[in-house]
């Protein structure tokens, strides 16, 4: 019998294989890792998510709806809402992690979801996967984002071609500038929520950016009367909420609302473009006393609702603060002579020169109209409380601004010191620098501490004004003729509060200075001064830190009487004010028009 | 950073195609842009003598505002590895070119795809009839105007459970108490309609 010995070897032939590496995976299953870039489930950071809705207003499915969810509350930079996922939707095309303006949304590695719920498809970004930010894979790229992240450069004068003159420093946007800056708002409104008035900022910039400026001066217009002085000088908290400004530089609110306000260049193209509903005079009269930017916003719109209203200001132009404050570098007065002009077009009556207390008594305005707004702002200056301070030469800050602004004649020689480190100290400082002098700020706190805006510290610094930060001053000196000649300081540390509050400044014995000056300008602050109004009825106006005591719609605690700009809120700017004018007229008109009822 | 071959690939081009422009991107990645009557002889041209034998990837990109279609091809030479991406643009609204099948039998397929895709009409490709899309009778649906959001509204339902999405802008209003004109609303709209 033969033997079959290819049959019997030929089994034996698979050993060869055993030296071999392996095709199959290895027992016990190692997991491989999944790509690098994969794009599996959705991880949203829940605290650094502001809730702008880009990811959903983005999502080609419709995929994702923004949701309240729990221990998220609407608040100044929050909308309070966070994206959920229709998984059944999406097709993790990742849009949405790349348009994230906070980088909070990401896709992690997981694709492994088991539920015994088959309509189990919402997912809730951060709330279903709590441990997802440690598995993070797709995440928008900083430098491949599909947003902007980059401003569209402001152009300026030249810091030293500045100081030559009192042009306006801030040259605008054009028209092709404009529409590229608008075109980097993701339409979010965010920034509504912490704007005084709550302007529609997202509609003005839309429309810009679809070239349709009118429709954006209109939407400005609805309300805030003074969009253009804003527009210019705002102090903006809108774009410190910025979506944007998460990642990037915010969008220019403030430079595109001066973009769309300046298209229409006199008070009757503003009256052709805005064209607002005015309705018939209703019989009541509402007098005003102070024409700065809170009376004027309650005086246009209390004329478009039919009021007769008249306003009584003790100067010989509009404009309050805005006008003798700020300098005219920054608001030039044709500005706001076309703005106050637009809203005299709409039945706002001013009466210039006329102080009350003065040349008016407040009884007779209390007899002449129904309900009267205080809008008196701070113009008692605070003093330094040193020696000194009387003499010739040393000025308040306010003081020397309105005398600036009114083209009156001061001597402050060229050598100046500015006390303070507000904005008043700041655009003293600037406006100095522009009659010729040298001018050196000094501060008690540190720079960081100063309460202006950086853009005016910088640009002081551009223009040459010499910052000394912590330093008190302790005496003025003066000459025989009782005139400035220098200011003595002491250097300070700081000293933490051990109470947590903002660390305070302590003289260093001995390290006392000397510097000669010319002029002496002060700018530690403004108290207001309600000595026009009748004891009987001071009286009866509660009153809190110098400041008037009001309600939610500026109401004082005597009915007929309302508070609103400086003198009411504790933020001291232009568009707070513009606010409380705004709210004021919604108080006097429930006042007045119930009363008919 | 050695370009040497790089270059030198990149010298053969112009001197033969004077209208190309070609740039060399980084170390292997070299990118032509040409007129598209000169793409088939230039493809040809890649692949028989300058050793480009295979075709990885072929592809179309929308530009809207310019009203013009961009063809890619992404080309490799195991030779010299080295990518050769070659674009050209076409008219967007008689979009037409010619099959490129000739040189590799798998253009077919991409310019299938490209076809129900783009609405690119490769003329030679006699296989260009319904390929992932069934029934489709709308515009081809990677063209930037074809409006997906729209598109998926109308031909999906929403899940049940969706009901409480909120609207950021109204929310925000809502809250701050801001009231948003009706002549205003419009604008309110982060999706552009037009």
């Amino acid at each position: 019998m033969a033997v079959d010995l290819k049959g019997i070897l030929s089994p034996f032939s698979a050993l060869k294989q055993g030296v071999k590496p392996p095709h199959t995976v290895r027992f016990p299953r190692e997991k491989k890792e999944t790509a690098e870039r994969y794009r599996g489930l959705h991880f949203n950071d829940l605290e650094e998510c502001i809730g702008c809705g880009s990811c959903a207003t983005i999502c080609q499915n419709e995929a994702i709806d923004m949701i309240k969810i729990e221990g998220f509350e609407t608040k100044d930079g929050d909308s309070g809402l966070r994206p959920r996922v229709d998984n059944g939707r999406c097709c993790w095309c990742a849009l949405c992690v790349d348009v994230c303006p906070t980088g909070s949304l990401s896709l992690t590695k997981d694709y492994i979801y088991v539920t015994d719920d088959p309509n189990a498809f919402l997912w809730t970004p951060g709330v279903d996967n709590p441990d997802g930010k440690e598995k993070i894979s797709f995440t928008s790229e900083e430098g491949k984002p599909l947003l902007d992240y980059q401003r569209i450069p402001m152009r300026e004068l030249e810091g030293m071609e500045r100081v030559k003159s009192f042009a306006e420093v801030v040259l605008g946007y054009d028209e092709e500038e404009a529409r590229k800056e608008a075109a980097r708002c993701v339409g979010c409104g965010i920034c509504t929520e912490v704007c005084p008035v709550h302007m529609h900022i997202p509609e003005y910039i839309f429309a810009i950016g679809r070239g349709e400026d009118e429709a954006a001066i209109k939407i400005i217009y609805d309300n805030n009367p003074l969009g253009e002085t804003c527009g210019k000088v705002c102090t903006r908290r809108c774009e410190t909420v910025c979506a944007i400004s998460k990642r990037g530089e915010p969008v220019a609110i403030r430079w595109l609302k001066r973009y769309a306000t300046e298209r229409a260049n006199n008070a009757d193209l503003i009256e052709e473009i805005v064209n607002p509903e005015i309705l018939p005079p209703n019989g009541h009269s509402v007098g005003i006393i102070g024409a700065g930017p809170s009376g004027l916003t309650a005086a246009y719109y209390l004329s478009l609702r039919g009021f007769d209203v008249t306003i009584y200001e003790a100067k010989d132009k509009p404009g309050g603060m805005i006008m003798y404050g700020i300098p005219k570098y920054r608001l030039p007065l044709e500005s706001i002579e076309k703005q106050v002009g637009y809203m005299q077009k709409m039945g706002v009556k001013i009466k210039y020169n006329t102080a009350v207390g003065k040349d008016i008594t407040f009884n007779e305005i209390k007899e002449k109209h129904e309900a009267v707004l205080i809008g008196i702002g701070f113009e008692k200056p605070y003093e330094l409380g040193i020696n000194g301070e009387d003499a010739e030469g040393s000025i308040q800050a306010i003081n020397f601004l309105r005398m600036v602004n009114s083209e009156r004649p001061v001597d402050i020689g060229d050598k100046v010191v500015v006390v303070g480190g507000g904005n008043v100290a700041i655009d003293a400082a600037r406006v100095s620098r522009r009659l010729g002098a040298e001018v050196t700020i000094l501060y008690r706190r540190r720079v960081e501490d100063m309460p202006a805006d950086w853009e005016e510290i910088e640009g002081a610094e551009d223009e040459g004004v010499v910052i000394h930060p912590q330093a008190i001053p302790l005496e003025i000196l003066t000459d025989e003729n009782n005139h400035v000649k220098a200011i003595k300081y002491a250097n300070a540390e700081m000293i933490p509060d051990p109470n947590g509050g903002r660390p305070r400044p302590k003289i260093i014995e001995g390290d006392e200075h000397i510097i000669e000056v010319t002029a002496v300008i002060a700018a530690i602050g403004q108290g207001a001064d309600y000595s026009f109004i009748p004891e009987d009825i001071m009286e009866k106006i509660e009153t809190k830190r110098g400041r008037i005591v009001v309600n939610e719609k500026q109401q004082t605690s005597v009915p007929w009487i309302f508070a609103s700009g400086d003198i009411a809120n504790f933020r001291a700017d232009a568009i707070s004010a513009i606010a409380d004018g705004y709210r004021a007229v919604k108080g006097i008109e429930e006042l007045l028009l119930k009363k008919e009822k | 950073m050695n370009l040497e071959k790089e270059n030198k690939f990149a010298k053969q081009i112009n001197e033969t195609f004077h209208s190309a422009v070609v740039k060399v991107q980084r170390e292997r990645r070299i990118i032509v842009e040409l007129r598209s009557d000169l793409i088939p002889p230039f493809l040809s041209f890649a692949k028989e003598y300058l050793s480009f034998i295979h075709m990885a990837h072929y592809s179309c990109v929308d530009w809207l505002e310019e009203n013009k279609f961009e063809l890619v091809f992404m080309l490799w030479s195991y030779e010299e590895d080295v990518m050769l991406i070659v674009k050209t643009k076409i008219d967007r609204e008689k979009p037409e070119f010619v099959t490129i099948k000739h040189l590799w039998p798998q253009a077919e397929t991409y310019e299938r795809e490209i076809h129900e895709m783009y609405g690119v009409d490769f003329k030679g490709n006699d296989r260009l009839g319904e390929f992932i899309l069934e029934d489709w009778d709308d515009l081809p649906p990677m063209r930037r105007d074809f409006d997906t959001v729209k598109y998926a509204g109308e031909h999906y339902f929403t899940r049940p459970g969706r009901e409480d999405a909120q609207d950021v802008r109204e929310t925000i209003a809502r809250h701050s108490g801001e009231e948003i004109p009706d002549f205003a609303k419009k604008y309110s709209i982060r999706r552009d309609e037009e």
